[in-house]
Order: C-alpha cells, then sequence, then structure tokens
C-alpha cells in the first residue's frame, strides 16, 4: 500500500503488472484505458522513452469513494519485462498490493515466463513480501496465437498452485478486463482484512470491483 | 521519503497540484483571462482554498463558469471564473480552453515527476550497488596490490636464485665436460704411457743381460786365458743371455718408447691449448685451429668410432675468449656423437663470405624435429633418458655463441641428421 491516511481519509493503492519482456503488460493497461468508463480512471501515462519498449512503467490511475467517504486511488502500473531493468522491477514492486502476472502462451517463451515469474518472487521477497501472500492473479495472454500452449495443459500445472489464471487475448482486449476485476477482488480481501473496507466504509467487494471495472457505455457521450 | 542514506522515493507516492503545477505555469494562464475580459480567474483546492488567483482593478461581477480539475482520475481543484454576465458566453469557451491547457500541463509535469522518481530511485540503488561493487573492487584491489608486491620480490627472488642455480649449472655442465674429456685424455695417455712403462721393464732386464756380459768379459780378460778360450767363452754366454736377439729388440723398444713419449707430449699440448688454461685473456683465435684441437682431445672418441669429414676454408681471427670456441666444438662434437646411430660420420665445414664466420656440425644421426628446434638449446632440455644426458650441452653451446656475438641455429643435414650452423659476424677493421 502506498498511502493511508486516516485523518484524511485516504488510501492510495498499488497494481503491478509483472511478466517477461513482450507478454503484453502495456497492452493491458491500453485495453483497460480504452474499454473502463472515464468516470473514475485517470489518464494512461505511458512512460516508455524509445518506442514500443517499456523502459520506465506504465501507469493507471483509477479512482473511487467508499460511502464512508474514504478516497481509495489505485494505481496499475506495468514495469519493464526485460532483464536489464530489475532495479526499475525491484522499485515499482515496492508496497505492492497485487501483482498481475502476464505471461506469454508462446511455448517458445515458456523459460521467459518462468525466469520472469523466479524473478518476481526473488524481488518481492527483497522488497519484504511474501509471493504466498501477495494477491497474485496469472494471465496467460496471446491466447490467438496459432501455436498457444493449450488451455488444459495451463489449467493443470497452474490450478494446483491456487493462483488464478486467466486467458486473456490483451491484443483484442478479452480476458483483459477479467483479469484486472480477479487481481481487484483479492486485493480487496486483503485490505478488507486489515482495514475492514466493508465493515468501516461500506464498501463491499463488489461494490470496489464494479466501480473499478465499470466498461465504457458507448451510447453515452464520448470524451472530447 | 526520506531513510537513513538520503532521499528515496516511493513509486506511485502522492503528488498533490502544487508539487505538479509551478506559478510560471498557471499564472500566466489566468492573467490571460484577465486580458480577455474576465474580473478574477482562480484554482481552489476541494477546502475551498486559494491555490492560485488573478483579478483585475475592482472587478467582481458573478460567477460564470467552474471547471473541475483532475489528477488521476480523482478531482482536485477547481478552476473558478468570474466577471460580468454578459461575457458568460465567451469567458466560459475560454475557461474551458484553459482547463485543457491545465489538464496537459498536469499530465506533462505529472509524467516527468514520475520518470524523475523512478529514475531516481533506480540512479539511487544502481549508485549503491556500485559502490558495494566498488567497495568490493577496493579491497580485492589491495589485495592484488599486496599480491603483486610481494609477487615481484618473489619474483625478484626466485630469478636470482635460478640465474645462480642456472650459472653453477652451467659452471658444473663445463666441469662434466673437462671431467669426461680428462678421462678419455688420461686413457689416450695411460695407452702410450702403458707400453712405455712395459718397454722400460724390458729394457731393465736387458741392460742386466748387458751388464753381465760385460762383466763376465772383464772378468775374463782379468784371468789371462788364451784369447781362442775368452772368445769362446764370450760366445758361449753371448748366446746364453739371448743378446743377438736383445739386441735387435732394443732399438724397436726405444723408438717405440719414444713414439709414444711424443704422443704424450702432443697430447698434453692440445689438452693444453684447448683448455687455454694460461690465457684469461681476449685474444686473436683461429677457429679452425681450434676445432682442430677439440678433436684432437676427443680422438680417443673419434678414433675407429667416428668418420670425420672436414671441408674448412681459411677463416679470419676473430677476437674472443680462448676458451670459448673450444666450448662450442666440444660439446657440439659430443652431441653428434651422443646422437649419431650406426655408422657416425661428422662433417665440419667453416666458411667466410666477406661479412661473417658461418662453421657448421652436421651429423647423420636422427637429426631435429622442426617442432623442437626452439627448445633444444634450453638448459635441462634432454631427448635422452633421465640420467643420460643433463640437458645442459647445447645451452653452453648457445651461451658461448652468445658471448661471441654470433647465433646457433640447427638445420637438417643433406641426407639427414642434424646440422648446427653458427653465425659469427665480423665486425670490419677486425680480423
Amino acid at each position: 500500500m502506498i498511502e493511508y491516511n486516516e485523518s484524511e481519509r485516504r488510501m492510495v493503492l498499488k497494481l503491478v503488472y509483472y511478466g517477461p519482456a513482450l507478454s503484453g503488460k502495456t497492452t493491458n493497461l491500453l485495453q483497460l484505458h480504452e474499454q473502463l468508463t472515464r468516470q473514475g480512471r485517470g489518464e494512461l501515462m505511458v512512460l516508455d522513452t524509445s518506442g514500443d519498449r517499456t523502459i520506465y512503467f506504465d501507469l493507471l490511475p483509477f479512482f473511487l469513494t467508499a460511502p464512508s467517504g474514504l478516497r481509495i486511488k489505485v494505481k496499475a502500473y506495468t514495469v519493464p519485462g526485460q532483464v536489464c531493468h530489475d532495479a526499475t522491477r525491484k522499485a515499482v514492486l515496492q508496497r505492492a498490493d497485487g501483482v498481475a502476472f502476464i505471461a506469454d502462451s508462446n511455448p517458445d517463451e515458456a523459460q521467459s515466463n518462468f525466469a520472469s515469474f523466479d524473478n518476481l518472487e526473488r524481488n518481492l521477497s527483497l522488497v519484504g513480501q511474501d509471493i504466498d501472500l501477495v494477491p497474485l492473479v496469472i494471465q496467460f495472454n496471446k491466447r490467438d496465437l496459432p501455436n498457444a500452449i493449450s488451455e488444459e495443459e495451463l489449467r493443470n500445472t497452474w490450478e494446483p498452485t491456487g493462483i488464478p489464471v486467466q486467458m486473456a487475448s490483451a491484443i483484442s482486449g478479452i480476458g483483459v478486463t477479467e483479469t484486472f476485476a480477479a487481481l481487484a477482488g483479492l486485493v480487496y480481501r486483503r485490505v478488507d482484512a486489515r482495514f475492514a473496507l466493508a465493515a468501516t466504509h461500506g464498501l463491499s467487494c463488489e461494490d470496489f470491483v464494479r466501480q473499478l471495472t465499470c466498461m465504457r457505455d458507448d451510447s453515452a457521450v464520448g470524451e472530447p | 521519503m526520506s531513510s537513513g542514506d538520503g532521499l528515496v522515493y516511493l513509486v506511485g507516492e502522492e503528488k498533490s497540484l502544487r508539487e505538479l503545477l509551478l506559478d510560471s505555469d498557471v499564472l500566466p494562464l489566468l492573467q490571460g483571462l484577465l486580458a480577455l475580459g474576465a474580473g478574477s480567474a482562480s484554482i481552489m483546492d476541494q477546502d475551498g482554498e486559494e491555490l492560485w488567483g488573478a483579478a483585475g482593478p475592482g472587478a467582481r461581477g458573478e460567477v460564470l463558469a467552474q471547471l473541475p480539475i483532475y489528477l488521476e482520475g480523482e478531482q482536485v481543484a477547481r478552476l473558478k471564473v468570474s466577471g460580468e454576465a454578459e461575457r458568460r458566453a465567451g469567458l466560459k469557451a475560454c475557461a474551458e480552453l484553459l482547463k485543457v491547457a491545465l489538464d496537459t500541463v498536469i499530465r506533462n509535469n505529472l509524467k516527468r515527476v514520475l520518470t524523475t522518481e523512478i529514475h531516481t530511485s533506480v540512479v539511487n540503488s544502481s549508485h549503491e550497488a556500485l559502490l558495494q561493487i566498488n567497495a568490493d573492487l577496493t579491497l580485492s584491489e589491495a589485495r592484488y596490490r599486496e599480491l603483486a608486491a610481494n609477487l615481484e620480490t618473489r619474483v625478484k627472488e626466485r630469478t636470482a636464485e635460478l640465474r645462480r642455480a642456472h650459472t653453477h649449472i652451467l659452471q658444473q655442465e663445463k666441469m662434466a665436460a673437462i671431467g669426461q674429456l680428462a678421462a678419455g685424455v688420461a686413457h689416450e695417455i695411460n695407452n702410450p704411457l702403458g707400453f712405455i712403462t712395459s718397454n722400460l721393464h724390458t729394457l731393465q732386464k736387458y741392460v742386466a743381460r748387458f751388464c753381465a756380459m760385460l762383466q763376465f768379459y772383464r772378468d775374463h780378460l782379468n784371468l789371462d786365458l788364451p784369447i781362442e778360450t775368452v772368445s769362446a767363452e764370450g760366445e758361449r754366454k753371448w748366446r746364453e743371455l739371448k743378446l743377438p736377439q736383445v739386441m735387435a729388440d732394443v732399438a724397436d723398444l726405444l723408438s717405440q718408447s719414444l713414439t709414444g713419449a711424443e704422443r704424450v707430449t702432443r697430447i698434453v699440448a692440445d689438452l693444453k691449448g684447448f683448455s687455454h688454461v694460461d690465457e684469461a685473456q681476449d685474444m686473436p683465435v683461429d677457429l679452425n685451429e681450434e676445432l682442430e684441437r677439440t678433436l684432437g682431445v676427443l680422438s680417443h672418441a673419434l678414433n675407429g668410432r667416428a668418420e670425420v669429414i672436414r671441408e674448412l676454408q681459411p677463416l679470419p681471427r676473430i677476437t674472443c675468449h680462448p676458451q670459448l670456441p673450444g666450448q662450442i666444438f666440444l660439446n657440439l662434437v659430443q652431441n653428434a656423437l651422443t646422437h649419431a646411430a650406426g655408422e657416425t660420420r661428422i662433417v665440419l665445414g667453416s666458411i667466410f663470405d666477406g661479412e661473417r664466420i658461418r662453421i657448421s656440425v652436421a651429423d647423420n644421426g636422427p637429426g631435429v624435429p622442426a617442432e623442437l628446434r626452439g627448445q633444444i638449446f634450453e638448459p635441462f632440455y634432454t631427448t635422452l633418458p633421465v640420467g643420460s644426458g643433463t640437458g645442459m650441452g647445447l645451452a653452453v653451446v648457445y651461451e658461448a655463441v652468445l658471448k661471441l656475438g654470433g647465433t646457433v641455429t640447427v638445420a637438417d643435414a643433406p641426407g639427414g641428421g642434424a646440422d648446427f650452423i653458427i653465425t659469427i659476424p665480423i665486425v670490419k677493421g677486425e680480423g
């Protein structure tokens, strides 16, 4: 958690999209930005400096207010997947409230997936977090690839770990909101356990997730 | 956030509008609204406090526009524009424009701040990592420096030790060569000395017989016997003492002994000349003569065992320590004898081309493979079984040739075998 200020009635949460290089982390945020309503959603900050690769990170902020008046900001970040940007990954991972691990369904990238997951586990422990306790979802992206590893195989591999697995094709927007909603749900449960979001602030899990993932209504007046 | 070692940014830390916008970002925009006819323009935070404001002289009017300002999706302030009611439409449009401009500035500034934060954070952690690496390196450098310093001393010590050992071994090798030579020469001297001694023993007996004969005559002459009787008795005694044979033998014995003594004299002269024991100073030396002297002292090893072919041409004298050529030739010829198999043939050549003296010692042995040619002149290098060779012979040659200012190489001899070639440049005016 980035910040919790009881007197100012303010809470800032951090979600991190982790994963190997070019697995589609930025695409996930771009699609969220595209699909979700402008209400309560900030602008997507794409902080890349050279072409299509994320060197710094991307940030998509969300804002919602609990019935109690608690103002909650949720900042979704991506990390650079390239091995050499480990310092950035560590910095972004600091005080994360939840992690969406975006894996590549291309069988050729299986090794990169494992390496990145190892890196996530190590970096989490370096910033004082336990991968077994951190809210974590895995998204297998690029399901549209003709040679994608079969869903059955992936589920057989990952479901025994208890980590929720989502299938996605971020480039066409499939599975992106579902992944975000799944992560939001897990994060809510963890935050609720500590700060009694439901009991004290009147914010249910469903409301929390619904406010964050409110789909854009195309019939409504568009953005200027 | 700050910690013990300087500023540490937490990625995602909240920023207030005041932190993101400078007066110089906002005030010109608000002033612009005044210029367009607004009475006042201000940005108020959520608690109604004015963050930035601009007002014309005495202008009041009514509130014409109130627009929300968002930061990361959260409304954090509002833009408030007041003025005369009849300017509402125009000023409201201007206020919308100003809000878009502010949004853009906020977004860009936020982007810059975020970039700076992550950059600083990464640079800080990289800096810490680098400091750690630097500390480690400094430590290991210190270790290496110490090691290097010691190493230099150690290497110097070892080098000096090796040099002493090397000199010692070269000296030993020379002594060993002299010892071998002495043994050979002793044998060579023993041989004539043996038959000279044997001849002398024989001569001793012969002289006894001569004395007996003389005594016989002297005794018989004193008895005043008739000359015939003395003559007959003397003849009988003469034969009894086998003097005819003795007298025939004496000449041979003496000439043999003389020849033997002359041989010993020559051997000693060769040895003395070869070793140059009396000469410690540099002097003009004819290398052909030195070659002959070497063959002379090696005669015990060469005679009947090796065919020596001389292809020697007159050479200018070179000035050097007179022992050096002997060391070179002795070791080369011994080397040829050691490695030659079967009927040994040694071809000795010398030639002077006006600039260089070239001396070759070729044998009909197995030769030296090309890959070994760089090593054979190194000390302790030997192809002989352990204990058979010291590996110093050719090293002595190399050292001695170097002292003559020349070079020594090995090539294939015509028809097989090794051909050691010594080249010595002759400085003009010398020789």
